[in-house]
């Protein structure tokens, strides 16, 4: 495994061991293995078809692998899957939330579904991303970048160590963009949370990562930091991804 | 247990926020005032185109051109069953000297159970129960519920018990609603009033004849309470049978399609293929428990209301235990 080990094994949040996913007699997902450490920003990279959309739903319960694990925060998903899914918030796709509800109605719902006093933190919550004073507007009205917050907002309720993005900068302009860099950033860096984010877009990931996995084909074929995966910045992220890819275009 | 209440809380403010109950109840409202303004024009035509008739002579007419045309021999067979019922009920009532036809508010609404638990409330509870679970996967919010620290089991747990109580919330609706609506024009007293209820066929040949030994005088409230009590059964049954469909179809469309279709295909079968018994073990056959309650008689041979009772039992349950199946070993892809 090329995984930097400068971090303890006791600060491992979630662990993706070996999974696979076929359907009838095709392989999605051949085997993919990584670990999220504490306080991190993880890049999961491929191009489109590598099996990383299949992956992040069976990170998050919603696909059953037909091979392999999931472990978050000491929990196996598979066996003690809600007690796994209070460490974990997530966005999968787009940020599909109660359109005919206000934001706060769609938190107030989720909160509900959490319990542990989860309605309390909505306010703070908001404030986290800037989307206090405006959280009583259908979200039928809202712009993407404001469901995309209102979505962080919600995987935030359980107060959970892990945190799955998935494309999250899709769609946005390059002020949302920049935004949802920002809160990635601090997420990490002042709340601790692990951070797991993909996308197929490597200029968007250099800039927000720590660590990256590239996946291919339904296999991880590289893992590390971008400084131990370029050398020490001598060959670009792009030059390394395409050729890891057999040049495909991302 | 209170993040279960907390489910179906959300279960219920989204069944609200949707505005279908809403929908549920304007189309009650309308249907109820249109049937009670016709029947009130239709019982002041009759006053007034024969305003001396005295209601036994009205009785007796009816009764005899009953027994006419059940012996004519191109009337299909479960057409002349009901004749035979129809006209041994209403000889019954002319020994008693009492009037079959007199119409009250209580009187419609104890009619309307029977009425409505074949297609409208079936059909009003589809419109809330058909979106339950496909509109979660048609909107993606499916994703977002299923991804929360909440078993899945749990998650259509609470769905099943949001339908069972917008259920109940429908059928009392409908009571409040056909005793409000018909009051209007028949006057709301009348529940105390003695009915005469229990006719029963004595079998499916003519020779059988009637069966007097079950009928027996109880207060119309009584009556009504029992109808009202077995329609809430037939429809919390289509109410389980939907919410399968909602499970199976990612779209509320097609789930209340299916289910509309089913409904009036069921109804005819019931009417048309009396030939074949086969269909008895159907559930849209057995929904008007109302009506088999009072004796009316059956399509199918064999069938009593018990067997229909424990027919729509075995759906409901057979529907709700394929739906927890489905819905928790589903992979949920795009």
């Amino acid at each position: 495994m090329a995984y930097n080990c400068r971090v303890s094994a006791s600060e491992v949040v979630l662990s993706a061991e070996g999974l696979a996913k076929r359907y009838g007699d095709r392989e999605v997902v051949s085997d993919v293995s990584f670990a999220l450490h504490r306080g991190e920003v993880f890049g999961f990279l491929g191009p489109n078809g590598a099996g990383k959309t299949t992956t992040i739903r069976m990170l998050v319960g919603l696909v059953k692998p037909s091979r392999g694990r999931v472990v978050i925060d000491g929990h196996d998903l598979g066996t003690d899957f809600e007690a796994a899914m209070r460490r974990v918030g997530c966005i999968v796709e787009t940020p599909d939330l109660y359109k005919f509800l206000t934001g706060r109605e769609n938190l107030e719902h989720f909160a509900r579904m959490v319990g542990d006093g989860a309605a309390g933190r909505i306010d703070t919550l908001a404030a986290l991303v800037h989307m206090d004073g405006r959280l009583d507007g259908l979200v039928r009205t809202y712009s993407l970048g404001m469901r995309q917050r209102v979505g962080i907002a919600q995987a935030l309720l359980s107060d959970p160590a892990v945190l799955i993005l998935d494309e999250p900068t899709n769609g946005l302009d390059p002020a949302g963009i920049r935004e949802m860099r920002e809160l990635v950033r601090r997420l990490a860096g002042e709340h601790g949370l692990a951070v797991f984010v993909s996308s197929h877009l490597l200029s968007e990931v250099e800039k927000m990562v720590d660590r990256i996995a590239i996946v291919h084909r339904g296999r991880t074929l590289a893992a590390g930091t971008l400084a131990e995966l370029t050398d020490g910045g001598k060959r670009g992220l792009e030059d390394l991804f395409l050729e890891l890819t057999g040049g495909e275009t991302v | 247990m209170r993040v279960m209440a907390g489910l179906i809380e959300n279960e219920a403010l989204k069944i609200l926020r949707r505005k279908r109950f809403r929908i549920v109840l304007i189309v009650l409202a309308a249907i109820l005032s249109l049937v009670v303004f016709a029947q009130d024009r239709q019982r002041r035509n009759q006053r007034r185109d024969n305003p001396t008739l005295d209601w036994r002579a009205g009785v007796e007419k009816r009764a005899t051109e009953l027994e006419r045309r059940m012996n004519e021999r191109r009337v299909p067979e479960n057409f002349k069953r009901w004749m035979r019922y129809e006209s041994g009920r209403l000889r019954y009532h002319l020994s008693k000297n009492l009037n079959p036809n007199e119409i009250t508010g209580p009187i419609f609404t104890r009619a309307f159970a029977g009425v409505g638990s074949v297609l409208l409330i079936p059909l009003l509870v589809a419109v809330f129960g058909a979106d339950l679970v496909s509109s979660e996967f048609a909107e993606g919010t499916i994703t977002l519920l299923l991804t929360r620290p909440v078993s899945r089991w749990k998650v259509l747990l609470s769905k099943v018990v949001a339908m069972g109580l917008f259920t109940t919330l429908t059928l009392l609706a409908a009571f409040f609603l056909a005793w409000g609506i018909s009051g209007v024009a028949f006057g709301w007293s009348g529940w105390g009033a003695p009915i005469l209820t229990g006719f029963r066929l004595g079998g499916a040949s003519p020779a059988a004849g009637f069966d007097l030994s079950g009928v027996r005088m109880v207060a119309l409230w009584q009556d009504t309470f029992a109808a009202w009590g077995l329609a809430w059964f037939s429809a919390l049954a289509v109410g389980s049978i939907t919410l399968l469909l909602s499970v199976v179809f990612r779209s509320a469309a097609a789930a209340m399609g299916t289910m509309m279709a089913t409904l009036v295909g069921g109804t005819i079968l019931s009417r048309i293929a009396s030939d074949w018994d086969g269909a008895k073990w159907f559930f849209v056959t057995n929904l008007p428990l109302p009506d088999y309650y009072a004796g009316l008689p059956t399509p199918f041979e064999g069938m009593t209301l018990a067997f229909s009772v424990w027919v729509l039992f075995g759906w409901a349950l057979a529907a709700l235990a394929a739906a927890f199946v489905l819905f928790t070993r589903r992979d949920v892809t795009a």
